[in-house]
């Protein structure tokens, strides 16, 4: 009982992460990152506003 | 009826592959934490399950896997050594069959390890690893923790659905690797995007985590309960309000001392008094036999080199009864005893170099993990902070895991070598991003002209 339980928690979460998993393109490939903020003291002194 | 739904489930999950070739690696993994055909009494012990999954992760990776930018880490490169020198320690080996037995799963495990990360290319995937590890971790975990609060657990008496004690099915081992994965369950709660945290997600974390830390009352494992103690202390690092939270842990831990099995608190108690104890007296007679024989040996035994050993040493145990304490000696001779403990394995197994390789394995993830943690640390872009709370999780999962292999030998353990992998590819992963975030076109960096 206890062990059913325990299997079907664990298995049912595991099946719908799967499910989840084939709708999400970026499982296989993703954005590249955000460039790097600028340094915070060059931004301080006033350096443009991007 | 069981063996239907084990089945269904599988080829669901291998079918989901064909179509992202990455859940063939999943099904490995979950395949290799929970071994369902040892849960079945029909048709999966008949079939090869393990090797079609590798096998389908493999060639997944090869034929259609983008691999570009491929990385290897030095990590990958010790642990290719260190599979070539095993397998040179097992055809010299003083048990050639014996240490063939075990050869046969640790070369898999080293392998397995070695390929992980180069599958690991995005978020998601190391993400969804984290997920399938913990969720197929949790199937034990789940029962022994039901069972502990039902009837109370006992050493090596805590049914966990499997009777042969192997893999993570052993007490010992079991009680270890719960409270390792403790912080990637609450990384998976805070910065899963699969299973995004909400309430439900937060319940099941939650819930999980108490069950883990059932895992050392239930199963009696003495490990457990230091490992328990070095979460308690890593935990400590990142407190805010540290003295309101030791308060707090001290309060929670007497508390429950009134809810703890008697049997529980008289095995908890043989720590201390160790002398009086078989079970850690052969320990500390094993590891003396272990040291002469590499001084002898200097390139260790082969796999299972422990079953050579004899040793003898007497207990000491102390009776008070009305006042008067009587003390009674008694002699005990022993032979083929395990290690239990994972550093002393590797050297009575592997020697002197194996050792040195492992170690440097085991360190090198440690720092690793730390300079991720710092560099991410106060990082501006949220949608990276998750890479330096990862790096942290899987730290303090490895420091628990190597507290608790003072005492239990894991040394080859597949699931912790798993985590190895996954945080070598978490480490070439953040090297990619960076290396990415860095690089622009200069007419892109500099600001467009007024």
């Amino acid at each position: 009982m206890i062990d059913n339980f325990s299997i079907g928690l664990t298995h049912g979460l595991m099946l719908l992460a799967a499910l989840l998993l084939l709708l999400r393109p970026e499982l296989d490939r993703e954005e590249p990152p955000k460039p790097l903020p600028k340094p915070k003291a060059w931004r301080d002194k006033g350096g443009g506003n991007a | 009826m069981r063996d239907l739904i084990f089945v269904a489930f599988l080829l669901m999950l291998i079918g989901a592959g064909f179509k992202r070739p990455f859940l063939f690696v999943l099904s490995y993994v979950y395949i290799d934490i929970v071994a369902p055909q040892r849960l079945t009494y029909m048709l999966l012990n008949t079939v090869p399950i393990s090797l079609i999954a590798v096998s389908l992760a493999i060639g997944g990776w090869l034929l259609i896997d983008d691999k570009r930018d491929t990385r290897i880490a030095p990590r990958q490169f010790l642990m290719i050594v260190l599979l070539l020198y095993c397998w040179v320690t097992t055809t010299q080996a003083d048990f050639p069959i014996e240490a063939a037995e075990k050869w046969s799963w640790v070369w898999k495990a080293l392998a397995f390890a070695i390929f992980l990360p180069l599958t690991l290319r995005t978020r998601l995937r190391i993400e969804s690893l984290g997920l399938f590890m913990v969720l197929s971790a949790a199937t034990i975990i789940i029962v022994g923790g039901i069972k502990t609060i039902g009837s109370g657990g006992g050493y090596g008496g805590l049914n966990l659905m499997v009777t042969n004690n192997t893999g993570l099915y052993e007490s010992s081992i079991i009680s270890c690797v719960a409270i390792a994965i403790i912080p990637l369950i609450l990384f998976l709660m805070r910065y899963g995007t699969i299973f995004p945290t909400d309430w439900r997600v937060k319940l099941f974390a939650y819930a999980l985590c108490f069950a883990c830390l059932l895992m050392p009352i239930g199963t009696e494992a003495r490990t457990g309960l230091i490992c328990v103690v070095v979460l308690g202390a890593l935990m400590l690092r990142h407190t805010k309000r540290r003295f309101l939270y030791i308060m707090m842990a001290g309060i929670l831990a007497v508390s429950a001392i009134p809810f703890l099995p008697s049997s529980f608190s008289n095995r908890m108690d043989t720590i201390k008094n160790y002398k009086s104890d078989s079970s850690a007296s052969t320990r500390i007679e094993v590891w003396k036999w272990t040291w002469e024989y590499v001084k002898e040996h200097p390139f260790g035994g082969g796999f299972n080199a422990y079953l050579q050993n004899k040793i003898r040493y007497e207990t000491v145990s102390v009776d008070e009864a009305g006042g008067v304490a009587t003390q009674e000696e008694t002699l005990i001779l022993d032979k083929a005893r395990a290690y239990h403990s994972a550093y002393f394995e590797m050297l009575g197994e592997q020697g002197f170099p194996g050792l040195f390789i492992w170690l440097v394995i085991q360190t090198i993830g440690l720092f690793r993990m730390e300079a991720i943690r710092r560099k991410y640390q106060n990082y501006a872009d949220e949608g990276e902070q998750w890479i330096g709370r990862l790096a942290e999780a899987l730290q303090h999962g490895q420091i628990i895991y190597l507290v608790g292999a003072l005492f239990v030998g894991i040394a080859f353990q597949p699931f912790i070598f798993m985590l190895l992998g996954m945080q070598i590819g978490l480490d070439t992963y953040a090297q990619r991003r960076s290396v990415e975030a860095a690089w622009r076109p200069m007419n892109e960096a500099l600001p467009a002209p007024a």
